[in-house]
């Protein structure tokens, strides 16, 4: 379709191509439906420009759009949330794109593709959506541009390059505001639910519930430790911990009302700093077993979990201690162990028999759980991601009859038999292990290093880590899952990994994200005092934001008041032009001068009027100027001009009768 | 009220930038002292999106979001850098007015130059801040262009333009910058013409003007330069020969007919209605090519015709009866 070449036109085009760019951060997000009638909008104003359509009337404008908001309102139940807000703008905007005639219209429409652009900031802040932010950014500011003045004579290359422009030397105010603009401790209102999907350990934990996220290698956190980096062995991340078992599904309790257990923390401490990534979830990781909370909002729970009371829906970052080894030095409560031994009546019968039996041969707890372990090496059970299903009476049919299955397979199995034999056991999930990145110097934890495990309670020790499913494959603690099993993880994945460059560069591109979640995203108030405290600022407070604030706009401001008042400077004139001067200088000192308004043709023929014998000499100059200024382009102007500049030095003016006259009356 | 207090703003303004500035004389470099810069409607609009964006990007602690707003704050601010620039030591080089007659619309022409290496865009001309008119023009690296507007006359007699606005708001539209010029423009307003009297007869020799000699021998006038549609025999070839450009010799021919229009000769009439008479009469009268005389009281215009014998006796009528000052 050849589309007609007016600047109206062109507007139109640019910010319908806005509008779509910034509309294409959310089509994942929204339905497919409120895409296809934005497209639909944005095609027709496109067709209605052309005059091949008409535009539909305001009575039925205003219905359509009535009906889509209800329609909006009806999917989402709120337009509050983010993917209702990104939805309704999106039909909102292509809306006014139909009826937008004037430069306002199209200004709005401007500013609901920059409101796009804003709410996909709000719902997605990784390192990897940056570039098209970037380039959404650039098309919506040049669409604004080319708006504002569609007549102008710069091209869109031209456009797109001046905003280009404009906008690098706007970045070092964006960095300074950036810094010291001062935020906000905390918030003045929750934030829409952005319905993005939840990822990572949920609360339960039925049998294929971790092999699941074994095949996603997508991060689950990074961990920097400051000094002392415990062993593989020992790099257990305790997350959700379950108590509650109904022959199937292990499930949390209701946390709370439970005292916690005091403890004596042996062994190094360790100090270091976790990232977390977005996962909608209330778990914050740390290293087994925490010392305290790190966090106001997040609540140290009676059997030391993390617990926050917002999901985390940005890159957290906090820094926790942890020891890996603390001996109890009080006694397990009535309520917890009643609550910790419970088994569902009448489920899995032969496992609590084969329990009760190990059981009676046991001298003491702890030899009760080394019988058990033994029993399961003893056994022949195979660690694989992929088991074969269990049924109604998962854990008998686990060490009977399938005897191949997943941590949680195992941690289950183990868990029903402490219990059968009274020890108080509980599940817990979380990761193990994670993945040295040594250009970040900090440990990858993927989702696929995702793990279950037990914790018993031993007289005079307190609860003890059990990891029945180390016995089965020893190596899982020391190395990648993706090693071990031969379907974990993606077939590419594994080929990629096996070349040392693409590791190579995938650690620096997950260093780089790390980067950007600890520094970027996670930048609040704390971390702006301490930039503070590192420009020297004495315990920076808010009145320091402010003068650094000050000082960096005063001189971003200085610095671009000379860039643009320096300019716009004289261009110098050129070789022809001067010589032109000279000519109509010299004729200015011996007869008239040239008036403003006479080109050379004008003044040659006032010359012509008025002094005919300097006419003789000067005009055929004056027409030369003229061909050359104004001729066609010819090979040799150069040196046409340089014999233009000797003939105008050459040219010896004779002062005319009526100068004498001219003299006398000035 | 509002429109009162707001009118009566705008002269006090008016009078405060006269009095700042002074009057201006051709020509005028636009220097820094008199640019003035505001943010437009579309500014502030642009403002209230980026309070808004702001207000969410704190509330929910999102640097990108904060990001992005601080980084269209700079590209705004940058803006009216830019926009303050593009009208920065641009010259008013010429300003031209073209007369009109009354109830129609006079034009205003200025010549703006660009003498420097940075290209002009979107420098608009208009005569408030609120005029329905405006007209726009780019001016490229070392150029000069005319940008002109039209003005309503609504009275007969002399139009004083007190004063005139170039502005612009390119790039982003978000603000504009303009200049206030106070020149010297008078505008003649010609008389409607108006009337359905018949023109007087054709009056014949005048006194003094058998003495030019009768028959078909013509007057010699003068030189002037050739014009597309003069004839050829008319071209002063030998002028030509020696350097000169194409020049015209020109006759007075002084055997058609000539009209005497005469002012006193219109009794019958009101003082006005006899100048808008006496102006279709000249209107007509060169429509047909005819030669014709305008006699005002203290005023004598001998018989000619052509563009420049008219706008002589238009401006004549206009300016009759008025001392000058007086619009």
């Amino acid at each position: 379709m050849k589309l007609p070449q007016t600047p109206q036109m062109r507007a139109h085009l640019w910010v319908s191509g806005a509008l779509g760019a910034a509309m294409l951060l959310h089509v994942v997000h929204v339905p497919v439906w409120i895409t296809l009638i934005a497209c639909l909008c944005v095609g027709w104003s496109i067709a209605a420009r052309t005059g091949r359509l008409g535009l539909p009337g305001r009575f039925i404008r205003s219905t359509i759009v009535l009906a889509l908001t209800l329609a909006v309102v009806f999917m989402f139940h709120t337009l509050n949330g983010l993917n209702a807000g990104s939805a309704l703008l999106m039909v909102m905007g292509s809306m006014k794109l139909l009826e937008a005639r004037s430069r306002r219209d199209r200004l709005i429409v401007a500013g609901c593709a920059l409101f796009l652009l804003l709410a996909a900031c709000l719902r997605e802040q990784s390192l990897s959506y940056v570039p098209l932010y970037l380039l959404v950014a650039w098309l919506v500011c040049t669409a604004l541009a080319i708006v504002s003045h569609p007549a102008a004579g710069a091209s869109s290359r031209a456009s797109l390059l001046l905003t280009a422009r404009t906008l690098l030397y706007a970045l070092p105010l964006a960095l300074v505001l950036f810094a010291f603009f001062p935020r906000l401790p905390g918030s003045l209102w929750a934030l829409p639910s952005s319905g993005g999907a939840v990822t990572g350990l949920s609360d339960t934990l039925s049998p294929g519930s971790i092999s699941s996220l074994a095949t996603s290698s997508d991060p689950a956190f990074r961990v920097a430790f400051d000094a002392a980096v415990p062993p593989a062995r020992e790099r257990y991340w305790r997350g959700p911990v379950l108590h509650d078992f109904d022959g199937e599904r292990w499930t949390m309790s209701w946390p709370g009302f439970f005292r916690p257990e005091t403890v004596e923390r042996l062994g190094p401490r360790y100090d270091y700093r976790v990232t977390l990534t977005p996962s909608l979830q209330h778990w914050w990781f740390a290293l087994d077993t925490v010392d305290d909370s790190p966090n106001d909002r997040v609540l140290l729970t009676a059997d030391r979990q993390l617990m926050s009371s917002r999901v985390v829906a940005e890159a957290t970052t906090y820094v926790a201690h942890s020891h890996t080894q603390t001996r109890a030095t009080s006694e397990l409560s009535g309520a917890a162990r009643r609550r910790d031994v419970y088994l569902p009546p009448r489920r899995n019968p032969r496992s609590i028999a084969l329990a009760q039996e190990l059981r009676s041969q046991a001298p003491s707890d702890v030899a009760f759980v080394r019988s058990s372990l033994e029993w399961i090496r003893a056994r022949g059970f195979a660690y694989t991601l992929t088991p074969p299903l269990t049924g109604r009476e998962s854990v008998d049919d686990f060490l009977f009859r399938t005897r191949k299955g997943f941590c949680g397979h195992f941690a289950s199995a183990f868990a029903t038999l402490m219990r059968a034999g009274q020890v108080p056991a509980r599940v817990i999930t979380g990761y193990q292990g994670g993945e040295w990145n040594p250009i970040g110097g900090y440990f990858l934890v993927r989702q696929s290093d995702a793990h279950a495990w037990v914790e018993v309670w031993l007289e005079g020790q307190g609860w003890t880590r059990v990891d029945p499913t180390a016995l089965v494959a020893p190596e899982r603690l020391d190395r990648g899952i993706e090693d071990l099993l031969a379907d974990a993880g993606s077939a590419p994945e594994r080929l990629l990994h096996s070349l040392r460059w693409i590791l190579k560069l995938e650690q620096t591109w997950d260093a780089a994200e790390a980067w950007w979640d600890l520094r970027i995203v996670d930048f609040d108030l704390q971390s702006q005092f301490a930039l503070l405290a590192k420009l020297g600022f004495n315990s920076p407070g808010w009145a320091d934001l402010g003068w650094a604030l000050a000082a960096g706009l005063a001189l971003w401001l200085l610095v671009l008041a000379w860039q643009f008042g320096r300019l716009p400077r004289h261009a110098p004139a050129d070789r022809l032009a001067r010589a032109y001067a000279r000519l109509c200088a010299k004729l200015a000192r011996v007869v008239i001068a040239r008036a403003g308004h006479q080109g050379p043709l004008d003044y040659a023929a006032a010359l012509c009027l008025g002094y005919p014998e300097v006419a003789r000499t000067a005009g055929p100059l004056l027409n030369r100027y003229a061909e050359l200024r104004y001729g066609p382009p010819r090979s040799g102007q150069d040196a046409a001009v340089a014999a233009f500049e000797r003939a105008v030095s050459r040219l010896s003016l004779t002062a005319p009768r009526s100068r004498a006259r001219a003299s006398r009356g000035r | 009220m509002a429109l009162a207090l707001r009118a009566r703003l705008k002269r006090r303004m008016a009078a405060w930038v006269l009095k700042r500035q002074g009057r201006d004389e051709l020509p005028v470099e636009l220097r820094a002292r008199r640019l003035y810069i505001l943010p437009t409607r579309a500014g502030v609009g642009f403002a209230l999106l980026l309070l808004c964006m702001l207000i969410a990007g704190l509330n929910y602690g999102n640097s990108l979001a904060l990001f992005l707003t601080f980084w269209l704050v700079g590209l705004a601010l940058v803006a009216m850098y830019r926009c303050h620039r593009n009208l920065l030591h641009v010259v008013t080089a010429e300003a031209l007015t073209t007369a009109c007659f009354a109830g129609e619309r006079g034009r205003i022409t200025l010549t703006l130059r660009n003498d420097s290496a940075l290209a002009r865009q979107r420098i608009e001309l208009d005569l408030t801040e609120d005029a329905a008119e405006n007209a726009s023009v780019d001016l490229p690296v070392l150029s000069t262009r005319a940008l002109s507007i039209s003005v309503s006359a609504p009275v007969r007699g002399i139009l004083r333009i007190g004063r005139l606005r170039l502005s612009t708001s390119y790039p982003f539209g978000l603000f504009r910058a303009w200049t206030w010029l106070h020149l010297p423009l008078e505008l003649i307003v010609y008389p409607r013409p108006r009337g359905n009297l018949p023109p007087p007869q054709h009056a014949g020799t005048k006194p003094g003007q058998a003495a030019r000699g009768a028959g078909d021998e013509d007057e010699w006038l003068g030189l002037r330069v050739f014009r597309a549609g003069d004839s050829p025999r008319q071209v002063a070839w030998k002028a030509y020969a020696r350097g000169a450009p194409l020049l015209v010799k020109e006759y007075a021919s002084a055997g058609s007919d000539l009209r005497v229009l005469d002012y006193a000769d219109l009794r019958s009439l009101g003082p006005e209605a006899r100048l808008e008479q006496l102006a279709r009469w000249i209107v007509d009268a060169e429509a047909r090519d005819e030669h014709y005389a305008l006699m005002l009281p203290g005023t004598q215009l001998d018989p000619d015709r052509g563009p420049e014998h008219r706008h002589r006796c238009l401006k004549a009528l206009a300016l009759y009866g008025l001392t000058r000052g007086v619009a």
